[in-house]
């Protein structure tokens, strides 16, 4: 029963752990380009599942259209933190960016808590089904979840090595003073950057709302956090580092509460993000490119 | 000439002004009341709630003329309402602020970690001179952990009795379903009431019924994944399955049974999650959920106070209508005290309603009459509800 139990564990782990990377990709895409961290990333996420669930709940619809509205309104949202925390701020000062999505995280939160009073929203579900195999169990929408991850890295990577708009994005973030000189918009790159993060992150608050059943405030905070942590495993940058370190911290929390209980399992976690930034500080895939 | 008519009209203006809203101070004094809870953060609707009920409560007791204060003129009752946003240090410092105002009362808080460190800053002996802690009466509506009034002499709660709640409710449920034999609890471990009400209640009231307790289920307030919890739930093959903990995740962890296939023959929930939270995020999940609390529009009383503080946008359930009553308890207090509410009695008129609350030895609420224990808790009636169709309906009401 003790094997069962762990290999069920392990894959719920991995198949939960799929939500963490969508969240991993978005912190770590915006880093890859600007070298910086936006704090509000997930806050927007969610925000975004919100507004789709709000638009979904007034105009009827089916389950499936939230993912699209969500994206959409996230895109919207990306573009917003981008004008509001990176546009006018000097970016020479690492600090300031910090702070401002600091800011607009908590911002975010607040109008999240302030529009529907705190209270959990009932998500509808996408995907249904679960794959019963005796003892194991596979949820269906965990691996629709993850078959998303895997879909959002193949289109990232398409859109950065196989566009136009890749190749200035890739400028920007390698040679941003160069990239000028040769006429590509630094502002114009950074903001469809947001964009692209932004749909990327709504899409993924949507899904995680539909697999975790409920909307509520309480996600951004551990999202953030996990978002942070798979960014770091992963290495700062590294869109597969990203999917890899997100489904290694849902296996690692599964697997800690399985043999050390739920109060526990946090510590090592964190303790498994320490590990990584002693010994390998540049992440699974630590990416070699440096930003003039 | 001209200038000293002026100066002379004005001041017999200024006189005659003066002269009548002096008049119209002395018929009608202000008494400041303060709620306070969290209005912002993930647990907003506990402070909503309460803020409504404290202000319909307040404007009823004002248009039936308000409280008679101790030199016989009428006194208007003033709410003012702080955010603790339900951590403890902010609760602590608004606190501090209320004993520094004019405010006689301060009603709240709303979360149990907030109130038992909030109760440690006050006095704890009444009219122990070498303790300098703060000597302002607190009657709290929300915060629910079992035993929290005996920190101070000055704290007082209008909460209801967990324990006597799911004491009832195992009796109950032994005698209707005499085969449901065991439990399996699931329990927020990091939320200071869930944990509590699961150990220290649930679980021994449970054993000392007769049930075979089959262990429990661990989760944190923030957790999203519950296919661990779950599967120990269903492992355990339990007939009741008590879930100790707040609405988003009580609906997390119901979800997940839900597509593991556990299907217990009874769920019993967390008394704070008999509210339109859990019907919102899980009403499908939580169909037939059996939950003990201490309001539901049973009584016209209770039906009236619900629709009032629907006008004041807020919901009245267990914990507001706490909120509610306290209100009319203090309406009492201070007329038979004999509250002055005036500038320079606020410490006198404090420890008039600290005495005041302190004799009580029972006050009628909304559903029915509570009563008062020597350490300042309350014994209030309660029924069972549970959830039907997305509403709760009243199950049962035990003979308290």
């Amino acid at each position: 029963m003790l094997i069962v139990d762990l290999v069920q564990s392990i894959v719920d782990g991995l198949l939960f752990g799929a939500t963490y990377a969508l969240i991993g990709i978005g912190f770590t895409l915006v880093f890859g380009v600007m070298h910086k961290i936006n704090m509000a990333y997930a806050a927007a996420s969610v925000g975004g599942a919100y507004a789709a669930l709000r638009l979904i709940t007034l105009i009827g619809g089916p389950a499936w259209a939230s993912l699209l509205i969500a994206a959409a309104v996230g895109g919207l949202f990306g573009l917003l933190i981008y004008w509001l925390c990176f546009r006018f701020i000097p970016l020479s000062n690492p600090l300031a960016t910090l702070m401002s999505t600091v800011g607009m995280f908590l911002l975010a939160e607040e109008i999240i808590v302030h529009t529907t009073d705190g209270m959990p929203q009932n998500y509808p579900v996408v995907v249904r089904g679960i794959l019963d195999l005796g003892e194991f169990m596979i949820r269906g929408d965990l691996v629709f979840v993850f078959a998303c991850a895997l879909l959002a890295m193949v289109i990232l990577l398409y859109l950065l090595y196989r566009t136009k708009l890749g190749m200035a994005t890739r400028a920007v973030s390698q040679q941003p003073i160069a990239a000028q000189l040769v006429g590509i918009r630094l502002s114009h790159v950074n903001a469809l950057t947001f964009v692209v993060t932004g749909m990327l992150g709504g899409f993924a608050g949507a899904l995680i709302g539909s697999a975790v059943g409920l909307l509520s405030p309480l996600l951004v905070v551990p999202l953030t956090i996990k978002g942070l942590i798979v960014t770091v495993i992963g290495g700062l940058g590294s869109i597969p580092g990203a999917i890899i370190a997100g489904l290694l911290v849902g296996m690692a929390e599964n697997v800690f509460q399985y043999f050390r209980g739920v109060t526990e399992r946090d510590i090592y976690v964190m303790l498994l993000l320490f590990v990584f930034l002693v010994f390998r500080p540049g992440g699974i895939f630590s990416s070699t490119v440096k930003r003039d | 000439m001209t200038i000293t008519r002026l100066i002379a009209s004005s001041a017999v203006a200024a006189i005659v002004t003066a002269g009548t809203s002096f008049s119209v101070n002395a018929q009608e004094r202000e008494v400041k009341l303060s709620g306070f809870g969290a209005m912002s953060g993930v647990v907003r609707s506990f402070g909503i709630n309460s803020k409504a009920a404290l202000e319909a409560a307040a404007d009823e007791v004002n248009k039936a003329g308000g409280v008679k204060l101790g030199d016989g003129t009428k006194g208007k009752l003033v709410i003012e309402y702080f955010d603790d946003r339900c951590n403890a240090e902010e609760g602590i410092s608004v606190a501090r602020r209320m004993a520094s105002s004019a405010t006689l009362v301060g009603i709240g808080p709303t979360c149990s970690n907030v109130a038992e460190p909030l109760f440690g800053i006050l006095q704890k002996k009444v009219g122990d001179a070498g303790d300098s802690g703060l000597q302002f009466p607190v009657f709290t509506d929300v915060a629910i952990k079992v035993g929290l009034a005996k920190i101070s002499d000055w704290a007082f709660r209008n909460v209801p009795d967990e324990g006597a709640m799911y004491r009832a409710l195992f009796q109950w449920i032994k005698k209707t379903q005499p085969d449901l034999k065991t439990v399996f609890g699931g329990v927020e471990e990091d939320f200071a009431h869930s944990r509590a009400t699961w150990y220290a209640v649930m679980k021994e009231v449970a054993a000392k019924e007769g049930f075979e307790v089959k262990g429990e289920a661990k989760w944190l307030l923030a957790d999203t994944n519950f296919t661990n919890q779950a599967r120990e739930a269903r492992r355990a093959a339990a007939d009741i399955i008590a879930i100790s903990a707040h609405p988003f995740t009580t609906c997390g962890m119901l979800k997940e049974m839900g597509r593991q296939g556990v299907k217990p023959k009874l769920v019993i929930g967390l008394t704070s999650s008999s509210s339109l939270e859990t019907l919102q995020g899980c009403s499908a999940e939580a169909e037939a959920i059996i939950i003990p609390t201490s309001f539901a529009p049973v009584t016209p009383e209770a039906q009236a106070a619900a629709e009032r503080a629907a006008k004041f946008n807020g919901s009245l359930d267990l914990h507001s209508g706490a909120a509610y009553e306290n209100i009319a308890i203090l309406k009492s207090v201070i007329e038979s005290e004999g509250v002055m509410a005036k500038p320079d009695t606020v410490q006198a008129d404090r420890a008039k309603i600290r005495n005041g609350l302190a004799k009580l030895t029972e006050t009628k609420g909304l559903i029915g009459v509570s009563k008062r224990t020597p350490d300042r808790e309350a014994v209030k009636p309660f029924l069972f509800v549970h959830a039907k169709s997305g509403k709760w309906e009243v199950l049962h009401t035990p003979t308290n």
